[in-house]
């Protein structure tokens, strides 16, 4: 089995565009809309890695990530936050939080992968 | 400089020109060649995405107006769809988010600025003619581009408390 990886956003776009990426490697997404199915998502999927948005109904990144690392089992899974606001108090806020990275939003494909790979491997797939 | 001033003092047609070229060129490789002042195009049947912003120095919300054509283009150039694939479901999700990336953006020199504030999650409209008229006392800045030849507009809406 290949490198699994949730995304948590609540735009379709955004989940999409996160599947797109790593469509040539060997891994499997899952996906969460809101913080409160990531949690549910995590606990059942228990992924290698977390991306997470940060503005989200229903229950935001930040409480998501809050949770997720008061949970002894879960607390491990590395997060990298996935977010609309590069100013420094939003990136210090972030920062404290205990994320393992940041990505800006806009951002290019190539470097979200190149961020996720600095955490956890990825494979390219195989072409028969 | 207070921090009040500092944000005051922002010029905001040129942060969101600057805003608008980079989430364009990075996210659908495209290009909003900015226009002179002027009102509101007629855009026959529209759609405008907005997200609001708010705290204790600044509130307001940001509008982003486009024909239905030019948003199931970006939704197509986004979702690397062809047309007849694409819902109206997927171009307000994309209309929204370009929305949400703009205002984070835009939110992110306010709190640079000393106006720190929150987001809202982003709405959708869509009609044939309406206005969004402000409230006494709120700023309102209307900033016109072409996209692919079609018209498309961006509106902030801002107050300083």
């Amino acid at each position: 089995m290949g490198t699994r990886i949730l995304s948590v956003d609540d735009s379709h776009t955004i989940r999409l565009i996160v599947s797109r990426a790593f469509r040539d490697y060997d891994c499997q997404i899952c996906e969460a809309a809101n913080g409160e199915e990531g949690l549910a998502v995590a606990a059942r999927e228990k992924p290698d890695l977390i991306l997470l948005d940060v503005t989200m109904p229903v229950m935001d990144g930040v409480t998501m990530l809050t949770l997720l690392k008061a949970d002894p089992v879960l607390k491990s899974i590395p997060v990298i936050m996935l977010t609309a606001e590069s100013g420094r108090e939003n990136v210090l806020a972030i920062a404290r939080l205990g994320v393992r990275d940041y990505l800006v939003k806009p951002f290019k494909e190539e470097l979200l992968v190149q961020k996720v790979g600095h955490i956890v491997p990825l494979q390219k797939k195989v072409v028969a | 400089m207070t921090a009040m001033n500092q944000a005051k003092s922002l010029d905001i047609r040129q942060l969101l020109t600057g805003h608008i070229a980079d989430v364009f060129h990075t996210m659908l490789s495209l290009d909003a060649i900015p226009q002179p002042k002027g009102p509101l195009p007629n855009f026959g049947e529209r759609i405008t995405g907005s997200v609001g912003f708010g705290g204790d120095r600044v509130n307001g919300a940001m509008y982003v107006h486009l024909s239905i054509g030019l948003a199931e283009e970006l939704a197509c150039a986004m979702l690397k769809s062809a047309a007849p694939q694409i819902s109206d479901t997927e171009i307000n999700d994309v209309v929204g988010e370009i929305t949400n990336i703009l205002t984070g953006q835009f939110k992110s020199s306010l709190s640079d600025a000393g106006a720190g504030c929150a987001m809202s999650t982003p709405a959708i409209i869509r009609g044939l003619s309406y206005q969004i008229e402000p409230s006494p006392g709120v700023r309102r800045e209307l900033l016109l581009f072409h996209c692919r030849a079609k018209p498309m507009a961006v509106e902030v809406h801002i107050k300083f408390n």
